[in-house]
């Protein structure tokens, strides 16, 4: 994994590596100058699919970071509308043909339709639910990171107690089920902080908390392995008889090392994240204000409306496969550029 | 009664009326092609005190064959304890079915319920000022184990509807306990420790008589004897709660076989049940089988599928989005039934004092928006309303508050509110809603735009319990905050005092909006004491006095249930009486 450490005892004679080469060629003498991380990026930049997912990983970004003016620039808002004036209740509560879709054609004033039974905008509710869903999932993902990377660091360098006790932590926190306790949670959030002005800020944290709790132990039980291999390396070993303090080994030789094990945890975690995110939600627990693609197609999924006004579920499935498939796919293409074994 | 469905919880905290006006409902939603549906007149019903067993069999009714009942979003009783028994559901399928009571309802050929004797011979022999009635209990009635039904037992089942420790859901608490001799301070045989029910002298046995003494006059008492509460239980401990619960013994034309609460109840023919002593049941279909807690949408498919599964299966609900395909589909078998249900808005008296902003409420509820966004149809499932009794009931008068139907108009309740000098800055009004339920959080974000729009500030706060749990505790905290409450209630006999005293009178547990004048709670203790021919209109009366005067609840709408019967289900009507399916003349085609 760790590419530019790797001795010849790592490569072996399984290296994948080109054949030998000349030093002095011009091939070499390219490849020299470079950054073992830049040359992580000349892969990536070459790997076609990779491209593509990048792009589409942006396009949620800036939907996301943007979903004030371009709902502003298009001129719909979360903001209710009166059901009875968009919506036909006698019409099994789907939109009027006027609102667009399914009985009408688009409008500009509704450029993704109207919601059936309550007539809210589709497109603002899916620009604010991709806010919501990247702000939730980018914070638990920082946080679980940071503690997972922590964890693992002092478990597998200091080793022994430590580490007995660390590993305990991580595994007591495997055993508990986490559908389980986010369903638990819920209710206490809500009987606690039911008054409060801010509840919908405080769910949104709730939610980030519960899912950051529950996601640190993959990346520590990552981190702490990859450490136990590399402790007994070399250049450890001299910058301890050198009397690097541990803070400093840690920090200026471990975690550089580990750079690619971290990127692509996270690059797995994210959309994780995401995924679970629609999930609670769309089973009433985590975000309950409507803004979210999981309350979207909780919503959505009701057979009439499946039948007459498919692009309803459509619109936020879309939304979650898009963003999910491409973060994990984005993932795998930073792996295989970070991992100089990968055949390609 | 109270409703149990979570979708009335739901009406509870916010559906409703049907605005006439503004934004009216299109007309181009006929596309359908279907059966225009308009309200049957429900009527209060009639009684018939001479009608005897064995019912009248239906016409080309035949034997056998399996009834599969969906209950959708309905989790069904929590027990099956007659005694205990106070919901729609419960009721709707024990009383007709398994445990039968003093006396009945049948459906008469225009679909009006009647009353008519069950286990006694007739509707009961009241004195003069109805302070004691007398029931002669027939002696052809057996239990499923083939025992006959004693006078003994019928006497000690209205003693136990006596322990509100014991049945604290029971109706009892509310009827025997306020209207029984002595009921006030005995508390029943298994709080008061007395297994034999010796120590209540309110009722006395002789022979296949039993007389009850009332404390105040009770004219309604066959009425109330139509609840499975007021019928025969086991003596000592075989009844005893809550393993009775559980599997009650059965006199009906149907037994329990297995029970699994909120899941499923299914019950088989009672072999001991005998036609000829029973004026109103039936036993056609060899086996019923209530699925409780149904998905919605699910069941939708399977009752509009007409595969062999559902045509003998009957739905008690049908998702407003089906509306159209199966009024179109299932002309005489989509079933609309008036519940004698009304859904309400309480603003607490204690701290909306005034009358201009309570009106100012009703004007700034968007009655129609809140259906459609909550799931109802409307016109259809929600009906406009203009005061507490339903439509049909006794003495009913048809009369409006402001002189015609109060619609969603935010003008005339900003112009109230100035009126009441809250003009210069939002009236604040804080209620819960069920934030589990995306069709409550969408009716409530239309409530909230309504009351905004109409001179209001809104706080709505987010509750994952039912609403009522917050709005029938006083020491809760949210509870404390509220000055807008919601209450659904439906009527237990047609009469006014099953609707105004328990929603109205100072003190009664469902009157949330804790509404408490002196003048009207002696009104009420007044009508009960007046000739009975006197009392429907007497409470008609009242109930125009107090929205004109006072208008301290804000009936949103009347309530209808739709009832889907599957296509080899014969004779698919519903029950006038309570608002659920007539499953005592229901058969299965052969």
């Amino acid at each position: 994994m760790s590419a530019d450490t790797a001795g010849p005892e790592t490569l072996g004679s399984l290296s994948t590596e080109p054949e030998h080469q000349d030093p002095n060629s011009q091939q070499a003498k390219e490849i020299a100058g470079k950054s073992p991380m830049r040359i992580a990026l000349g892969r990536l930049a070459k790997d076609k699919i990779a491209v593509v997912c990048a792009v589409v990983v942006l396009f949620f970004i800036i939907c996301a970071v943007f979903a004030g003016p371009i709902s502003a620039a298009f001129g719909v808002s979360l903001e209710t509308p009166l059901a009875s004036e968009r919506v036909d209740g006698l019409n099994q509560g789907l939109p009027k043909p006027e609102m667009g879709p399914p009985n009408g054609p688009f409008t500009m004033e509704h450029p993704m339709g109207v919601a059936p039974r309550t007539g809210e905008d589709n497109l603002a509710y899916w620009l604010y639910g991709c806010r919501v869903s990247l702000l939730i999932a980018a914070t638990a993902t920082l946080f679980a990171s940071v503690v997972g990377v922590i964890v693992g660091l002092l478990a597998g360098f200091l080793g022994g107690a430590v580490d007995k006790m660390l590993s305990f932590f991580i595994d007591m926190f495997l055993t508990i089920p986490f559908l389980l306790a986010a369903l638990t949670i819920a209710p206490i959030i809500n009987d606690r902080f039911n008054l409060s002005d801010n509840y919908g800020t405080i769910q949104k944290t709730a939610l980030i908390v519960v899912l950051s709790i529950f996601g640190w132990m993959g990346t520590a039980r990552l981190i702490r392995g990859e450490v136990l291999a590399l402790r007994e390396r070399e250049f450890v070993q001299a910058a301890r008889v050198m009397g690097m303090p541990t803070r400093r080994i840690l920090f200026k030789e471990l975690l550089p090392n580990l750079a690619a094990p971290i990127i692509i945890s996270i690059s797995l975690m994210l959309p994780t994240f995401v995924a679970l995110e629609a999930g609670l939600a769309f089973l009433g627990i985590g975000v309950t204000d409507g803004v979210s693609w999981g309350q979207t197609i909780l919503k959505a999924t009701n057979l009439t409306f499946f039948r007459e006004y498919p692009q309803y579920l459509w619109q936020p499935l879309l939304g979650i496969v898009a963003l999910v498939l491409s973060l994990n796919l984005l993932g795998d293409a930073v792996r295989d550029a970070l991992d100089p074994k990968t055949r390609r | 009664m109270k409703r149990n469905k979570p979708l009335a919880l739901v009406a509870g905290a916010a559906l409703l009326t049907l605005a006439a006006c503004g934004g009216g409902s299109s007309d181009d939603g006929d596309n359908g092609g279907g059966t225009d549906r308009t309200f049957g007149d429900q009527e209060g019903g009639t009684k018939d005190a001479e009608r005897q067993g064995p019912a009248a069999e239906i016409e080309g009714a035949a034997a056998g064959g399996t009834i599969t009942v969906y209950l959708p979003g309905d989790p069904g009783p929590d027990t099956l304890d007659p005694t205990a028994g106070w919901s729609v559901t419960g009721n709707s399928i024990q009383q007709a079915l398994t445990s039968r009571s003093l006396t009945q309802y049948v459906r008469d050929e225009e679909g009006q319920p009647v009353l008519v004797p069950d286990l006694a011979t007739d509707l009961g022999t009241a004195n003069e000022d109805y302070t004691e009635w007398t029931f002669t209990i027939r002696d052809d009635a057996t239990w499923e184990d083939g025992q006959p039904v004693t006078a003994e037992e019928v006497a000690f089942g209205i003693c136990r509807s006596l322990d509100s420790d014991a049945f604290p859901s029971g109706a009892g608490t509310e009827y025997s306990k306020t209207y029984f001799e002595g009921a006030a301070d005995y508390e029943g045989p298994y709080t008061g420790k007395d297994p034999k029910c010796e120590n209540w002298s309110g009722i006395s046995v002789e022979g296949q008589d039993i007389t009850i003494s009332m404390a105040t006059p009770f004219p309604d008492m066959d009425y109330w004897g139509a609840f499975m509460a007021m019928g025969p239980a086991p003596l000592g401990n075989a009844s005893k709660p809550p393993n009775y619960g559980t599997k009650p013994l059965s006199n009906g034309p149907y037994k329990v076989d297995s029970y699994k609460p909120n899941e499923e109840l299914v019950l088989v023919k009672n072999d001991q049940w005998s036609a000829d002593s029973d004026p109103g049941r039936h036993q056609y279909a060899d086996e019923f089988v209530f699925k409780f807690n149904q998905d919605q949408a699910k069941v939708d498919e399977i009752m509009l599928s007409d595969n062999s599964d559902s045509q003998t299966a009957v739905s008690t609900g049908l998702g407003s989005d089906k509306y159209n395909d199966a009024n179109s589909q299932l002309g005489d078998r989509l079933v609309q039934q008036t519940s004698q249900c009304v859904a309400t808005l309480t603003p607490d008296y204690t701290k909306i004092t005034d009358v201009n902003v309570r009106k100012a409420l009703a004007y700034a509820y968007p009655y129609e928006d809140v259906w459609i966004a909550g799931g109802q149809v409307p016109g259809v499932t929600r009906i406009p309303a203009n005061s507490v009794m339903p439509p049909g009931m006794a003495g009913k008068k048809d009369f409006q508050v402001d002189g015609e139907q109060i619609t969603y108009d935010p003008e005339k309740s900003k112009e109230l509110l100035a009126e009441a000098g809250y003009g210069d800055e939002p009236y604040p009004i804080t209620m819960v809603f069920y934030e589990v339920d995306p069709l409550a959080v969408a009716a409530q974000d239309q409530i909230t735009k309504g009351f905004e729009a109409g001179g209001f500030s809104v706080k709505a706060i987010p509750v994952q319990d039912s609403p009522y749990n917050v709005w029938l505790d006083p020491d809760n905290k949210v509870n404390k905050k509220l000055n807008l409450r919601g209450v659904s209630w439906c009527s237990d006999w047609p009469a006014g005092s099953t609707m105004l005293p328990p929603l109205l009178k100072g003190g009664a547990v469902y009157n949330t909006a804790l509404f408490d004048e002196a003048s009207v709670n002696d009104e009420m203790d007044n009508i009960a004491t007046l000739p009975l021919e006197e009392q429907a209109d007497a409470w008609g009366a009242l109930d125009e006095k107090i929205m004109t005067e006072y208008f301290p609840i804000i009936p949103t709408a009347f309530l209808n249930d739709l009832f889907v019967f599957g296509s080899k289900i014969g004779n698919p009507t519903g029950d006038g009486s309570i608002g659920a399916p007539n499953y005592k003349d229901l058969y299965v085609m052969q």
